[in-house]
């Protein structure tokens, strides 16, 4: 079907050179240019979920919960080393005890904790693939072996609910790609079937002497192919322009809130893919329109 | 002609009917055959179904009703992806032209070579040949806007006899032209007819048929033949050119 794009001269001349409608391209650019803008929120948003999913889950904390603080720091160091010597832990960060009070003291205050509450000692480790329930049964098993109050707690765990958001903002970004592309497809068969009627006669013409439909068909899906070419690549030099302006100010917003969110390389291969993507899906539709319109005629 | 009896019909309508819409039949039981290499003029008042019987020639119309042989094949029930196949061995003059408003008059003439297929190397002699032909050789670029009745008329014959087709239907072909173009128009149907097209020219211009010699004469009345079998097996009486 592409190959019909480079039509001999002298078929190309058979419905006048020029547009296939005057406005088509800057309706196709419009939509290029939300789409771009769509597929780029989904593609930073599915890395931002992969990269910080990826290393959330590879993070698990072991707590000591032990009453008396000798036995609690022994037990600490104990499992730490026990960690450091385990094949598939790649990281061993206990965590100090003055940061473990800090963290809690906005809830329960400071004195209160010196005072009253044992807090309990925590260890940060980081496997080398995200933690599955066999891994932590058998980590635990070990840990407890030298600390018999330890408790696992997998970063996976409250990882869920933010999973979930990002799957929906996904799914979303997904759903409002498929309506601009179904929106554009739309605009493409207005324009066609508008085009059809200025050159019924020519049209009507070439069928009398012998002419196909697959020929007139060519002749649109030509048109429209560089219509959509024009206002594909339009659009995304446009959207292009929006989503560097924006990674500039993402970069300027700090990398502490916002880890993750950043295009993958291939993100750029898969935008620039996208005009082409129109220009395909705007031949075929000519193609199919143009066909199904010619076979309601002798 | 005998010897074009014994030959098999390029053209054969039996017991045919065309009926636009629900209105009554603008053309009604046509049985006739058209043979091979004869050249049939077809006469009759204004809205006779001169036109209608011409566009169920070249396959613009399928019939209400009846069955039409072309080429040996039926062309009632033939499948629209083999009308193209069928309509290239029809070459058509239309009554109001119908060229092509934004090609020059070199590539109205060229257009059934091109849809055809025909290299461009090989369209550029036989299109330069009949430009000079219908004496249009200076006029190759213009848009048929620009051209007189009688010019767009010769290009519109041009374009139908470029492909030298096995049936050539005119619809009024020599109506806009002055009566020494009409002559060369003509012969230059005959010439193709001599070739062994099959030439059927609609026309209320009776005389006409003084200028082909052999030509026959297929008179519609009322969307009838109004001599269905006498007026195709014999060649026009001196009879019927005086009425």
């Amino acid at each position: 079907m592409l190959l019909d794009f480079a039509l001999p001269d002298h078929e190309r001349k058979l419905i006048p050179e020029g547009r296939v409608s005057g406005s088509m391209p800057w309706v196709i650019a419009i939509m290029t240019f939300l789409t771009v803008l769509a597929a780029a929120a989904g593609l930073v948003l599915a890395n931002a979920a992969l990269q910080g999913g990826a290393d959330l889950a590879r993070q698990v904390t072991v707590q000591i919960i032990e009453p008396d603080p000798a036995a609690r720091t022994a037990q600490r160091d104990t499992v730490a080393n026990m960690l450091r010597s385990e094949a598939g832990v790649t990281e061993v960060a206990p965590v100090p005890d003055a940061r473990v009070r800090e963290l809690l003291s906005p809830w329960l205050g400071s004195d209160v904790i010196d005072a009253e509450i044992p807090v309990p000692s925590l260890i940060d480790i980081t496997l080398d693939e995200p933690a599955n329930e066999s891994v932590l049964t058998a980590l635990a098993a070990k840990i407890r072996k030298l600390a018999p109050s330890a408790k696992l707690d997998s970063q996976a765990s409250w990882m869920a609910p933010f999973s979930n958001l990002m799957n929906s903002l996904l799914l979303l970004t997904g759903g409002i790609l498929l309506l601009l592309l179904l929106a554009t497809a739309t605009s493409v068969m207005i324009a066609i079937r508008s085009a059809l009627n200025t050159h019924r006669e020519t049209i009507e013409i070439m069928h009398m002497m012998g002419g196909t439909d697959l020929q007139a068909a060519r002749l649109f899906q030509r048109r429209m192919a560089l219509d959509a070419l024009f206002g594909g690549v339009v659009g995304f030099i446009l959207a292009s322009a929006i989503i560097w302006l924006l990674s500039l100010q993402f970069s300027a917003a700090g990398t502490s809130l916002l880890t993750g969110a950043s295009m993958p390389w291939y993100g750029w291969i898969i935008l620039a893919l996208i005009p082409l993507a129109v220009m395909g899906l705007a031949m075929l539709i000519a193609r199919r329109t143009v066909i199904s319109a010619l076979k309601k005629i002798l | 002609m005998p010897s074009v009896r014994a030959m098999q019909s390029v053209v054969e309508f039996d017991n045919v009917g065309l009926r636009y819409g629900t209105g009554s039949e603008t053309l009604t039981d046509l049985t006739f055959k058209l043979y091979p290499g004869s050249f049939y003029f077809l006469t009759g008042a204004s809205g006779a179904g001169k036109t209608s019987l011409l566009k169920l020639l070249y396959l613009a119309h399928r019939p209400s009703r009846g069955a039409i042989q072309m080429f040996g094949e039926d062309a009632v029930t033939l499948p629209r992806d083999r009308l193209p196949g069928f309509r290239r061995r029809i070459g058509v003059v239309f009554q109001d032209f119908r060229l092509v408003e934004h090609l020059s008059t070199f590539d109205n003439i060229a257009l059934p070579l091109r849809i055809s297929g025909i290299q461009e190397k090989d369209i550029k002699g036989p299109v330069t040949e009949m430009l000079n032909w219908i004496g249009l050789a200076e006029r190759a670029e213009a848009r048929p806007a620009t051209l007189s009745g009688g010019e767009q008329q010769r290009v519109a014959i041009a374009r139908a006899v470029i492909g030298r087709p096995e049936v050539l239907v005119a619809d009024e072909p020599t109506g806009n032209v002055d009566p020494e173009m009409a002559k060369r128009l003509l012969q230059l149907f005959a010439a193709l007819n001599k070739l062994g097209t099959t030439i059927v020219v609609a026309t209320h211009d009776i005389h006409l048929l003084q200028e082909i010699e052999g030509s026959q004469m297929m008179r519609l009345d009322k969307g009838r033949l109004s001599d269905p079998t006498g007026s195709l097996k014999n060649p026009p009486k001196p009879l019927i050119l005086k009425s």
